[in-house]
């Protein structure tokens, strides 16, 4: 805790000070800004409409940051502070609007310090103390005490469990290591929960976000991570056939693949608009079910998701849309810029089962990593702290989360790993798929026809102070919190702690 | 994905405390747990109408004046789901027992709509608002006035996400699948032929809602012909693109009758008179498939190195997987769009 309550935490943490910028300079010159960031695009219609007007105005208030040589350092310090306050100190009345969303608070701030590189075990046993009033007597968690569940609630409130309890045990021997999860986790009414999330389930296949509540794809995905965090296997996801129960994922991948739209993106339903957010719930959804590249092809056009995917990264801004004909947006960095590791790994394990040999055959990166780096460094750093959708917007939580997250996935290759070994206890699970995720700071470059490496990108972190932590691909919490959870369930149901 | 609450509200004050119609209640406090992290500082007023709400959902209580308290409550946090679920059970409580319309209470169906509607102005960007006007209207098993309603929101925001959500919902509960719903679309179409949001309500009313059954005669000619108008108008305008695509694929009609199409948005030997790189996407693909490689890798690296250098990386793959398709049998008939 001491490193996160300390004035001082940025120096022992070794991060950015002022002497940042001239420090990069007198090591080498920057590299010239590619064209792409130096002017508007090539084409622009004569047609002016409302879009094309806000699109304009956008493409040149943000020229004036990513038209710049020396991209900025991420500015741990005073992100930390922006990110700490509402957690110590708490939150105006102003955020009233959010008292049904305290657990989101609570993931959206420590999630961001973690891959700001703070220790946030301290928190933890805060963590459980503040999300224990949110458990409901029937199951599952509200927004806050004494509210009606609901399933985002209780996802961000898992996530914040998962993400502490590792921190505060990692370096712990096993016995103290036990006593974190047990603590953390032991007081979760896993059969209620699981009896609640039931209650969501549609006839379609998919979920709602909670009894007499609306449907979407979220819904379904926050459902799976619920699941896949706390340990259920397929014995409980199949129900009790005496108590009339039906398998809990009937139905759910035939719901995903009816929400791919004529556009090749995904909508939060059935005929709704393309939108990265729900794509990134889809993807991952599908990627807890199964190896990526069986379920992203058997359950997708993959062509032409990628395709619409693709058009989502926007020049000279380098961020990404979350629809088409709108705007960019730092927080779509997560959305968007998080379906490309899936992607990626379901093209790789394409084209190397294609080659008929053994042989690991790469693609390489799909998208622009270096363009959205520069986007969130340049356009999404508030200078007083936080991060933004865009420069001119207040920096928030949510985005703060987001845009870190989005800059993890340019900086990091993470790929799906099918030869990983995976401890018995996950053998049975039916997320075992999500469990094979590993990352590499090596991004590597396309391989050749014959198989042989391309080489890695280079430069995708042009200064080690703006280096953030490996996130897993489909949690979006710490890479390696994922493995110690599922070792805990392991531990307790082995023990028959459960 | 949650709004903030706005300070000025212009909601007439309940005092709880003194109020004789609370005076039965005792308000439950909230228990935010030990030393709890992130703890919003409550106005005073926003507290004791929880603490009242709270004992009242306890207590499981549907009486009337429930609906003064969640509107208290929700002019202060539009985002309650708790709330807003709480509220529609107590009015379908007093629609069943014939109570809501009485005039002791004051309150109608009607007012309720026009109440969610003046909050929906305050909260565009809400998931609840609209979800409980659509379990009301379902309810009430009556549409009329309500695409009038979210035309008010268009007005806005043309493209807000959780309005569409409930024209599509409205359009298929109601079968709404009509000329005005046709001509709604085309009129957002005429004002910003780049609404995307409009595209996808069009494909959906025209084509997506047909699943896998085909599209009546013509309307395939009429979609594509109005995508290529849209296309005349704003050649770089994906949408339009994209529309005419799709409408293709579902009328079972090959791309390489856009050929000549494409190509006059997008001569590969006169880069300079290009006008869209959305042409050169769909012209690499259709060169691809008839095997003219060398075209397709033309119009593909057009699109790395000039009209849409962002996205080398995707372009640089879509070469990698050049003749990696089956090429069509030539002597397979195909349906000829009118161009």
């Amino acid at each position: 805790m001491s490193e996160i309550q300390d004035p001082n935490a940025s120096q022992q943490l070794g991060l950015a000070d002022a002497s940042g910028l001239s420090n990069q300079r007198s090591q080498k010159p920057p590299d010239p800004v590619p064209t792409m960031h130096r002017g508007l695009p090539y084409i622009l219609d004569d047609l002016g409409t409302e879009t094309s007007r806000k699109q304009l105005q956008t493409a040149r208030s943000v020229l004036k940051y990513v038209n710049d040589s020396r991209v900025p350092t991420l500015d741990k310090t005073t992100h930390i502070d922006f990110l700490i306050e509402p957690l110590e100190d708490g939150l105006s009345r102003g955020f009233t609007g959010l008292d049904a969303s305290r657990p989101w608070l609570l993931y959206w701030c420590i999630n961001a310090l973690a891959l700001l590189g703070v220790d946030v075990g301290g928190y933890n046993e805060r963590v459980v103390s503040s999300l224990k009033p949110l458990q409901h007597k029937d199951g599952g968690f509200g927004g806050g005490n004494g509210q009606a569940p609901h399933m985002a609630s209780a996802y961000a409130a898992i996530l914040t469990l998962v993400v502490t309890s590792y921190y505060e045990s990692r370096d712990l021997p096993k016995d103290r290591w036990m006593g974190v999860y047990a603590r953390s986790f032991g007081w979760i009414d896993r059969q209620k929960l699981l009896d609640w999330i039931r209650k969501t389930k549609l006839r379609n296949g998919g979920f709602k976000v909670n009894e007499g509540g609306e449907e979407d794809v979220r819904a379904s995905y926050c459902a799976l991570v619920i699941l896949a965090l706390l340990g259920y296997d397929e014995d409980e996801l199949r129900g009790d056939v005496s108590r009339d129960e039906k398998p809990l994922l009937d139905g759910l991948l035939d719901y995903f693949k009816r929400c791919q739209t004529w556009e090749g993106g995904i909508g939060a339903k059935q005929h709704s608009e393309a939108h990265g957010g729900y794509a990134f719930c889809v993807l991952s959804a599908l990627c807890l079910l199964g190896e990526p590249q069986d379920v992203l092809t058997k359950y997708l056009d993959l062509d032409q998701f990628i395709s619409w995917l693709s058009a989502r990264q926007y020049a000279p801004e380098g961020g990404f849309s979350g629809r088409t004909n709108k705007l960019v947006d730092g927080c779509y960095s997560t959305w968007v810029g998080g379906c490309w590791s899936l992607v990626e790994a379901a093209a790789n394990g394409i084209e190397s089962s294609g080659t008929g040999f053994d042989i690991d055959s790469n693609v390489g990166s799909l998208w622009n990593r270096k363009a959205l780096a520069r986007y969130i460094l340049a356009c999404c750093q508030d200078p007083h702290g936080g991060l933004r959708d865009k420069p001119g917007m207040r920096p928030d939580y949510y985005h703060s989360n987001y845009v870190l997250l989005g800059l993890s996935a340019a900086q990091n290759y993470y790929y799906y790993d099918n030869a990983m070994s995976l401890p018995s206890s996950i053998e049975n699970s039916p997320f075992k798929h999500g469990f094979c995720w590993k990352s590499s700071r090596n991004v590597p470059k396309p391989s050749t026809s014959e198989g042989i490496g391309g080489g890695w990108e280079e430069g995708l972190v042009s200064n080690e102070r703006s280096r953030v932590g490996t996130q897993h691909p489909l949690f979006n919490i710490p890479l390696h919190a994922v493995a110690e959870i599922q070792e805990w369930w392991g531990v307790a149901k082995g023990a028959e702690i459960l | 994905m949650a709004s903030y609450s706005s300070e000025e509200e212009e909601e007439e004050e309940l005092d709880y405390t003194n109020d004789p119609v609370w005076a039965d209640v005792t308000p439950l406090p909230q228990d935010d747990g030990h030393n709890p992290l992130a703890q919003i500082a409550y106005s005073p007023e926003y507290t004791i109408a929880m603490s009242y709400l709270r004992a009242i959902m306890a207590a499981n209580d549907h009486s009337p004046r429930v609906l003064n308290l969640t509107s208290d409550i929700i002019g202060m946090n539009a985002a309650h789901y708790t709330v807003w679920g709480y509220r529609f059970k107590t009015l379908m409580s007093l629609d069943r027992s014939q109570t809501l319309e009485d005039e002791k209470i004051g309150w109608s169906w009607r007012q309720e709509l026009e109440w969610v509607q003046s909050i929906a102005k305050r909260y565009e960007k809400n998931y609840q608002i609209w979800h409980h006007r659509q379990l009301i209207i379902d309810h009430l098993d009556d549409p009329t006035g309500e695409r009038a309603v979210t035309g008010e929101m268009f007005a806005l925001d043309s493209k807000n996400y959780h309005v569409w959500t409930y024209r599509q919902w409205l359009v298929q509960r109601f079968q709404l699948f009509d000329e005005e719903e046709l001509a709604a679309t085309a009129s957002l179409l005429e004002e910003d032929v780049r609404n995307n949001s409009a595209w996808n309500h069009r494909y959906f009313i025209v084509l997506g809602r047909l699943g896998e059954a085909g599209p009546e005669e013509g309307v395939v000619e009429r979609e594509s012909e109005l995508a290529k108008e849209a296309i005349s108008k704003a050649p770089q305008n994906p949408s339009a693109w994209n529309y005419l695509k799709a409408v293709l694929r579902k009328g079972g009609i090959e791309l390489a009758t856009l050929k000549p199409f494409c190509e006059s948005f997008a001569p590969i030997l006169s880069p300079d008179e290009i006008k869209s790189s959305h042409a050169l996407d769909i012209l690499s693909e259709i060169y691809d498939e008839a095997g003219d490689s060398v075209k397709a890798e033309k119009a593909l690296e057009l699109l790395a190195s000039k009209f849409d250098p962002v996205r080398k990386n995707y372009w640089r793959y879509r070469r990698r997987l050049l003749g990696s398709k089956p090429t069509p049998a030539s002597d397979t008939p195909t349906i000829q769009a009118t161009a």
